[in-house]
């Protein structure tokens, strides 16, 4: 079967655009047997806007996409789609659009049949409906394929037509589940360029969720990190990069490093963390709950090496190993042995050399400062 | 070649069929061809005994005339007649009972498919195992069942069910009722396999997309049962037209199948000639079954395929 996975720039059907709405979530809830899955999430997603739940296994961006769809029922809490109440609607009823990873694609009908099913359903005369599939099959770059049986096509033209079949019917909303996950890398990349560019360009309202960061940042308008049922952060990635507001965002998303000490000083411009390395480290102004201990939290591509004995940390050069354009550097900090390593990333050409004597500095603007969990923030 | 070239000198010197004789000679001289061929002696030996060579004889019987020359009368006679009315009512009930064992089993096989897997079991269980019990027993519990004073005519007597009590024995009635019974087994396994292969996830994903539950039924789940569902008709339909004990006990005059006929004529008129030609022809029904399922399957690939070009 030849690869025919590049999706050709056509023009946009206008069929297609605009069809976005907005969605509502308010205070949902649900429970499986006691244990809490989903806990008061509330959320408000703009027309046209790509959002994505962003959590590991058990965080409850399934059950909570799962909510939206209607496929499982919510204890409490309501949803809004377009200004309707869809809380307690069937799925059939709510007219929402789906990709699953698992494609389920109807192995009985050929691509063309897939997509014209559910313009089938809501009756559309026969000249729209040969027109709209058309489109939308030419706009994925199927058309070829159309009368194709699903398992005569690899996995990223089936997931295509999968999406195709959830576009063709305009839904107010796209529900995505992992829709890439059983494709592999370079497919995968691809297939999320498409997606955004489609999505962007027919103003869809894309609920999506993933469990891959890397995917998130690069599709998402704004980002929700789900964790333990509730929402930790709901951001653009950029936000979510620069100032998460909680060291699991800060952990999950930019792999930070987290460097115990006190606050020494808090002004209206800047924060001063007294590392318990010994150094000084100034941090961006911020709300820090009152705790006897902080983390200050720097991603490994925000350091920036300096002569020993400058910056807010001394130590040794580990190890250095490189990735591709960049190099990934841990140094050993002078002074107590619990504080461990200092992961870096940096060009490839600025290495240090191994065992070498460095200094650390970074931008206030990156260092975020939360309270220690584990002394009782 | 001229490793294997001495040996094809030897065998069949200068013919101009050496080639194929070589390659024979490279098969055969393949090990593992031999020992394949020598493990699948006994039941090729088996087969040779019990299978070809009655229905050869059988074949034989067909044709041969009270002379012992060659004839097609016995066909004809199969043909005309009450033979042909027997031939017709054959495949009339045949017909009936297969699409009655295919409605209940679909039902059945349909509400087995969603129990929890114990219950399935059990349910399955229930549906099996009667059919271990001799046909015959089976049989006469229909039939006690059925009688003008069985179980089925009395309770209908005693709510005053209109037009009860019933004759539900010696007749088609009866004789579906029953046969129906011995095919379900087959029909339910056969289905209950396709349902439990269907995803249970796709009829959800077009409920996402609108479908409602009759359309879901019939757009998604019917025809990914539909494989299923003509493979149990087209067995069981095979399986009724040589069914002989059902009939022959639970059917009146008019509903003599042709497996009565068979042992009417080789039994009390001892005609050997005329059964035969009835039993070729019951095969060949078999066959064209068959190839009449082979034949709709591809129609309706072709079929598909043009409907998709539109």
């Amino acid at each position: 079967m030849p690869e025919a996975d590049v999706m050709p720039s056509l023009a946009l059907p206008e069929t297609l655009t605009g069809s976005g709405k907005p969605v509502s979530v308010t205070r949902l809830r649900k429970t499986y047997g006691g244990v809490t899955a989903v806990d008061e999430v509330s959320m408000e997603i703009a027309a046209g806007e790509f959002v994505t739940f962003l959590g590991s296994s058990g965080s409850g961006k399934t059950t909570t996409l799962m909510m939206i769809a209607g496929f499982c029922e919510p204890d409490s809490g309501s949803i809004v789609v377009g200004g309707h109440d869809m809380t307690r609607l069937a799925p059939q009823k709510r007219g929402l659009g789906f990709v699953f990873q698992q494609y389920l694609l109807f192995p009985h009908m050929t691509v063309w049949e897939n997509v014209a099913f559910p313009l089938q359903l809501r009756g559309v005369p026969k000249a729209e409906l040969r027109r709209r599939v058309g489109e939308t099959l030419e706009m994925a770059g199927l058309s070829a394929m159309a009368r194709r049986r699903p398992r005569e096509l690899s996995g990223g033209q089936q997931q295509r037509v999968a999406l195709c079949r959830a576009l063709v019917y305009r839904p107010p909303v796209i529900l995505m589940d992992e829709p890439l996950g059983a494709l592999d890398k370079k497919l995968r990349d691809q297939l999320q360029t498409e997606i955004k560019r489609i999505q962007r360009e027919l103003g869809l309202t894309v609920i999506y969720v993933t469990h891959d960061q890397e995917e998130a940042l690069v599709l998402s308008d704004r980002i929700a990190v789900m964790r333990d049922g509730r929402i930790d952060q709901f951001d653009t990635p950029q936000e979510l990069f620069e100032r998460p507001r909680t060291p699991f965002v800060a952990d999950f998303l930019g792999a930070a490093n987290f460097l115990p000490g006190q606050v020494a000083e808090q002004t209206a411009d800047h924060i001063l963390v007294r590392l318990d390395t010994g150094g000084l480290l100034k941090a961006r102004p911020q709300a820090v709950p009152p705790a006897p201990k902080v983390l200050a939290a720097v991603q490994p591509g925000r350091l920036v090496l300096c002569p020993a004995g400058d910056g807010f940390c001394t130590g040794t050069v580990e190890t250095v190993t490189y990735v591709g354009t960049l190099v990934r550097v841990t140094v050993r900090s002078d002074g107590g042995a619990d504080t461990g390593c200092v992961r870096l990333e940096l060009p490839a050409g600025r290495a240090p050399a191994l065992g070498a004597r460095v200094g650390l500095t970074a931008d206030p603007g990156n260092v975020s400062v939360f309270a220690d969990p584990e002394h009782g923030g | 070649m001229a490793v294997l070239a001495p040996v094809s000198d030897s065998t069949a010197p200068a013919h101009h069929k050496t080639p194929r004789k070589k390659r024979l000679n490279r098969v055969w001289s393949d090990r593992r061809t031999r020992f394949g061929l020598f493990n699948a002696a006994p039941v090729v030996v088996y087969l040779l005994i019990l299978f070809v060579y009655p229905i050869f004889s059988t074949l034989m019987l067909s044709i041969e005339g009270e002379d012992g020359g060659f004839t097609l009368h016995w066909y004809a006679d199969a043909f005309r007649g009450a033979n042909l009315e027997i031939l017709l009512t054959t495949l009339r009930i045949s017909a009936e009972t297969s699409l009655l064992a295919l409605v209940t089993g679909f039902l059945l096989a349909a509400a087995i498919s969603r129990l929890k897997p114990l219950w399935a079991g059990l349910a399955m269980l229930v549906v099996v195992v009667p059919h271990f019990i001799s046909a015959l027993v089976r049989t006469y519990g229909w039939i006690i069942l059925l009688g003008d004073n069985g179980v089925v005519n009395n309770v209908l007597t005693d709510i005053h069910f209109p037009g009860a009590p019933f004759q539900l024995l010696y007749n088609e009635i009866g004789v579906v009722i029953g046969t129906t019974a011995v095919m379900l087994p087959y029909t339910v396994l056969l289905l209950y396999a396709v349902m439990k292969g269907i995803d249970r996830r796709l009829p959800a994903a077009a409920a996402g997309m609108g479908a409602g539950r009759l359309t879901i039924f019939r757009r998604v789940y019917l025809p990914l049962v539909a494989p299923g569902l003509v493979n149990a008709g087209v067995l069981s339909f095979i399986l009724c037209l040589g069914y002989y004990l059902t009939p022959a006990l639970m059917g009146g005059e008019k509903q003599t199948m042709v497996a009565s006929l068979i042992d009417e004529q080789v039994m009390k008129q001892n005609q050997w000639n005329g059964a035969s030609a009835l039993g070729i022809i019951l095969l060949l029904l078999t066959f064209a079954g068959l190839v009449l399922l082979r034949l709709g399957r591809s129609a309706g690939e072709a079929l598909r395929k043009r409907g998709a070009a539109s």
